[in-house]
């Protein structure tokens, strides 16, 4: 990455911006250009075999009216570079030619701020449904957030979804309303027989405004709002918050309040992964096979109501450490807790190992190709079990990572199976982390005074689903702008091709094998 | 193999393995069942519905099905259709992506259909109060008979909320 900044800096005349540091290993650099060489640059940088991790827009970040964000990062390289560039007006290039993942970044950037992207192949509305009037961009600081009048039930024009057609080929329209217990989302199915030709998705349902609802806050009145992002993601996004602010306010989070934090981290990828297992279970039928995942992970649900007083670990993770310190026999119980953890959950999965029909329902069922991941900038489990090896623990490792043995568990397969399995090993890896931690967490104070006025920063955290990625803008102590990406907004595109000449009733369970956060995905 | 057949129809199930639990939760789950069986002969059907929660609520109702609660044994039903249900659970602040769909869902259960806000969004639109995305709680478009705060509330909660709603409609049919 720093000859790829080297380059730049001497054949575009891009410039500096500044250097943010998260601890050496989240390192960003920024550089700023002129909106005249991106097109350029991007063609070099796609050559470079780069991933473009974000794409968000800000308002008067730069001498020009707006500012877009372009993250970088290459595989197995500590630095990211934030490629800023300027544009007074709303028009800008697209490079989703280059990067195909940028297609979504851009349709999410045009609603938010009216930024037209020309040569753009969808220009489709993202997140604001037809329910919204034209021309309304809610991200623009000329926007005050208040309740729109909407008349919602009238019955407004059609999403453009994409067609097919030919012989024999049938739609099935499904959700916003699923027939399940989960979130709101549509899904278009376009089968031959019993067989999917093509999958699109249109989601944004659960959309609520929380980046806007973030501007005005401070940081710590902003935790809410990163806790709400995804529920079952709440521990992960608050610290990629407070990481944020952390940095911006240049203070050192007390080694307590790190560990207990990773264990707070580490036990919701445990609760998380196994649903995703009970989940996957049910979805064949085999509800016997799900009942020990469901029954530890209300266990884990149990732990996590114990330590912090939710279930869900919200309302304890502040920037500078945490709201409350945890009480030492607290801990003690979770210790106690673990022991027997990893030989029960290996007793479940050989029973699900020793169940032919299941096997044979997961195997070769919604197969990801690995070629995929880096265009998609897939991340998390469903990376993992396509043979990618990619971890922000391990990459960009964060608080007291690095000195953990966080270990990969790829597989090749990249079907139900796979998926299956990395998830199982995983909550394995958690709960030995989680043994590592409370055996190093000593005494100590678990918060740090201090005053986050002006400043920006960037942070990644790998939460249960993948990296989610926050960027956090503060201006007199308030927030500014706040962006947060989510490892489902980069995953749930690949559902459409992992879907493809599979028959439409496997859908449930390819689609629990990923579990994509609705909400996460929608903010 | 015969031995194997034996070990089957005669053998320990795996089942018996789970211990009772929660000896607050099965005294709400009998007052309920009681309820249940007075009002509507056997089973209350439970639609979960989503209109823009962040996904903790749903994962609660979601583990009262699971086997640790397993409130089914107390006669409630998820169903998988609004037309099957005589209560929605409705779960987040109602979103402007979401009201054409939530309002089409009620519509078509039938009536009179009874309606619980889960959390705190779904109550009154809690921290989401005010943006433009979000009608605000469920309130602002169905006639919401109970509301059960929580950021999410416990499965436990979930429970008594339910069995509060018995009570409110076994007061409603003994007045009317």
């Amino acid at each position: 990455m720093q000859t790829i900044i080297e380059e730049l800096e001497g054949r575009f005349k891009a410039t500096p911006l500044a250097i943010s540091v998260p601890g050496k290993n989240q390192k960003a650099v920024y550089l700023k250009t002129g909106e005249k060489s991106v097109p350029e640059i991007m063609l070099l940088l796609e050559g470079k075999g780069v991933i473009l991790a974000d794409l968000f827009a800000a308002e008067n970040f730069t001498g020009e009216k707006f500012s877009l964000f372009y993250i970088f990062e290459k595989r197995g390289d500590p630095v990211m570079m934030v490629l800023v560039v300027g544009i007074d007006e709303a028009k800008a290039a697209s490079v989703a030619a280059h990067f195909p993942g940028a297609c979504y970044y851009e349709r999410e950037v045009a609603d938010g701020f009216g930024i037209e992207f020309t040569r753009a192949f969808d220009k489709r509305r993202l997140f604001l449904h037809e329910v919204y009037p034209e021309g309304f961009h809610p991200l623009l600081k000329s926007f005050e957030n208040k309740p729109l009048d909407i008349d919602y039930s009238k019955l407004v024009k059609e999403y453009p979804f994409r067609k097919c057609s030919g012989e024999g080929i049938y739609q099935i329209p499904v959700g916003p309303v699923h027939a399940g217990v989960i979130e709101p989302g549509h899904f278009r199915f376009h089968a031959i027989g019993e067989t999917i030709f093509n999958l699109e998705i249109r989601h944004f349902y659960t959309h609520r405004g929380l980046e806007k609802l973030a501007e005005g806050k401070t940081p710590l009145e902003c935790c809410a709002v990163a806790e709400s992002v995804s529920g079952d993601e709440s521990a992960a996004n608050v610290t990629a918050l407070t990481m944020a602010v952390e940095e911006i306010c240049g203070i050192k989070v007390p080694l307590r309040a790190w560990c207990i934090r990773t264990i707070l981290l580490e036990l919701e990828r445990v609760y998380s992964h196994l649903g995703d297992l009970a989940g996957m279970a049910i979805d064949v039928a085999f509800p016997l096979g799900a009942a020990a995942f469901f029954n530890m992970r209300e266990e884990t649900l149990r732990q996590n109501g114990a330590l912090t007083g939710s279930r869900f670990s919200k309302g304890i993770i502040v920037p500078g450490g945490l709201n409350r310190d945890i009480a030492q026999s607290k801990l003690g119980g979770l210790q106690a807790y673990t022991n027997d953890f990893v030989a029960r959950l290996e007793k479940a999965v050989a029973d699900i190992n020793a169940s032919g029909w299941v096997i044979d329902r997961f195997e070769t069922t919604g197969t990801i190709d690995k070629a995929l991941a880096a265009p998609l900038n897939l991340s998390g489990p469903v990376a993992r079990a396509s043979g990618v090896q990619v971890d922000t623990r391990i990459d960009h490792p964060y608080g007291i990572y690095e000195k953990l043995r966080v270990e990969e568990y790829p597989r090749e397969g990249g079907d139900v199976l796979a998926r299956f399995l990395v998830k199982a090993d995983e909550i394995k890896n958690s709960i030995r982390l989680i043994q590592d931690v409370l055996d190093q967490t000593g005494g100590g104070p678990v918060f740090e005074k201090y005053e986050a006025i002006e400043g920006y920063a960037m942070s990644m955290v790998e939460a249960a689903r993948g990296q989610n990625l926050h960027w956090l803008w503060l201006k007199n102590g308030r927030v500014e702008r706040y962006k947060v990406r989510t490892a489902s907004f980069c995953n749930w595109p690949v559902i459409e091709h992992a879907v493809v000449g599979n028959i439409v009733a496997d859908f449930p369970v390819i689609n629990k094998s990923l579990n994509l956060s609705y909400a996460g995905n929608d903010l | 193999m015969i031995s194997e057949v034996f070990k089957n129809v005669f053998g320990k199930k795996k089942t018996s393995a789970v211990k009772p639990q929660d000896l607050s939760f099965q005294k709400l789950g009998l007052q309920l069942k009681e309820d249940i069986d007075g009002v509507f002969g056997r089973s209350l059907a439970v639609r979960e519905l989503d209109s823009g929660s962040d996904n903790a609520a749903e994962i609660e109702v979601n583990n009262l099905a699971a086997p640790y609660y397993d409130a089914e044994r107390f006669g409630i039903t998820f169903v998988a259709s609004p037309r099957h249900a005589d209560v929605i659970l409705i779960t987040g602040a109602i979103t402007l992506n979401m009201a054409a769909a939530v309002k089409k869902t009620f519509d078509a259960m039938p009536q009179p259909g009874l309606v619980m806000a889960v959390g705190d969004d779904a109550c009154d639109g809690g921290i989401l109060k005010g943006t433009y995305a979000v009608l605000g709680g469920a309130d602002r478009m169905l006639h919401v008979d109970v509301k059960i705060p929580g950021n999410p509330p416990s499965p436990e909660e979930i429970m008594a909320g339910l069995v509060t709603l018995m009570a409110q409609i076994k007061m409603k049919t003994r007045t009317g």
